[in-house]
């Protein structure tokens, strides 16, 4: 999308994820998602079905509506990406602290 | 940009009660894809001209197709609702409460035909699916940034997170401006010209601020403070002090961001402690509204500037 901030010499990493919680991301996971995500530096992007969103604004999180079984697309870029990619990783394998 | 294809389903789904529309058979070609924004009378193609017949487009049958019909035998008729059917239409509408006699229905349902019918009278009808159409087929994005109404100045405005956007547009709406959506904004290109702003259903109304949490805005300030959908009228940005290296000082060639292809006035404001960063977004509304009546304030200082000088070097 076009106000996508696109740095020079940045690499994008990219990951795949699904949620896998009972609920999907609802008000708490996307609350602990973005305070995550405002921790680091770099840019945080989630998309879904064509929708990007950027991760550390919670409206963004809430409209993307993601239920059970979703499939998300994560685009971090900057200097502590992997570090945020790491983070967020988990945060969806432990699904949400929820399970 | 359109994500999804445009089926007869979300055609039928999203606009049956602005046209009245009732589905008489062939649900099970719902998902057929509607591809031409607009509707073509099949009155031709019935006749037998089949040489060149719009068939990517919405068929719309009124009293002239329906009056043809009627003076057809009975096996004339089928064989020309068999030859309609056996194009790959997307699907078949009844103007008038006009009622499709049963053969038709049948041979629609053998090659699943969706057939539809409306109450409209079918210019009517033709107006209104063609601009149902056109939105549908209009280009979408989502665009990072929340819009404001500022007196009739539809403000886009961007920034990092934690630069101040959301007490800003608090600010704003205090002020008695409205919202349209907060952080993320739907976008959508009308006639080719204009970016229309809408916010996703789901978060309308609401808006985020660090410390407080998810507020309802509509409910705390009333409906007055809020907004479905704007045009863009000019994008601003925050940003640090320190990140905005060449700053307009004078404000005299108009800078562009280009959002769906269109260029939108865009202006940058560097953010410091101390800014009334509210006041600032309201002022550039103004000036951007003003700009667009034909002013240019930094233009017109400095003709009568360059005429002085003019004059004073003339010995006058």
């Amino acid at each position: 999308m076009s106000a996508a901030k696109e740095k020079v010499g940045d690499t994008v990493i990219t990951r795949e994820l699904v949620v896998s919680n009972k609920v999907g991301i609802h008000a708490r996971p996307a609350a602990m998602f973005v305070k995550i995500a405002s921790r680091y530096a770099c840019d945080i992007f989630l998309e879904k079905d064509g929708e990007k969103i950027n991760g550390k604004s919670i409206m963004g999180l809430l409209m993307l509506a993601a239920g059970p079984g979703s499939k998300l697309t994560l685009q971090v870029s900057g200097k502590d990406a992997a570090m945020a990619v790491a983070e967020i990783e988990d945060l969806f394998q432990r699904k949400f602290d929820e399970e | 940009m359109n994500r999804d294809a445009i089926t007869v389903e979300r055609f039928y789904t999203g606009h049956s009660a602005r046209l009245d529309l009732k589905l008489l058979g062939g649900a099970a070609g719902l998902k057929r894809v509607i591809r031409e924004p607009t509707v073509n009378r099949p009155g031709l193609a019935l006749a037998g001209h089949t040489k060149y017949f719009a068939r990517k487009r919405v068929q719309v049958m009124g009293h002239a197709e329906v009056t043809y019909l009627k003076t057809l035998r009975r096996e004339e008729r089928q064989q020309r609702y068999e030859m309609l059917f056996s194009y790959k239409l997307p699907c078949v509408i009844f103007c008038r409460d006009l009622a499709p006699d049963r053969d038709c229905l049948r041979a629609a349902e053998v090659k699943d035909v969706p057939i539809l019918k409306s109450s409209l009278i079918t210019m009517k009808f033709i107006n209104l699916a063609t601009l149902a159409l056109e939105q549908l087929f209009a280009p979408r994005a989502s665009e990072m940034g929340s819009l404001v109404d500022i007196h009739g100045v539809g403000v886009l405005i961007r920034g990092d997170s934690g630069i101040g956007k959301s007490e800003s547009i608090l600010a704003l709406i205090e002020r008695g401006y409205s919202l349209v959506a907060d952080d993320m904004t739907k976008v959508m290109l009308v006639d080719g010209r204009d970016v229309v702003g809408t916010s996703s259903e789901l978060t309308r109304n609401h808006m985020e601020i660090r410390g407080i949490g998810i507020v309802n805005v509509a409910a705390m300030f009333g409906a007055k403070s809020v907004r479905q959908e704007k045009r863009i009228d000019l994008v601003v940005t925050l940003k640090a002090w320190d990140e905005v290296k060449d700053v307009d000082r004078l404000g005299m060639e108009e800078a562009h961001m280009e959002i769906l292809g269109i260029p939108l006035p865009h202006m940058t404001i560097p953010v410091r402690p101390g800014r009334d960063l509210a006041r600032l977004i309201e002022v550039a509304a103004l000036h951007t509204k003003l700009r667009r009546a034909g002013h240019n304030p930094a233009r017109e200082l400095n003709e009568r500037l360059v005429a002085q000088m003019a004059g004073a070097k003339r010995g006058l």
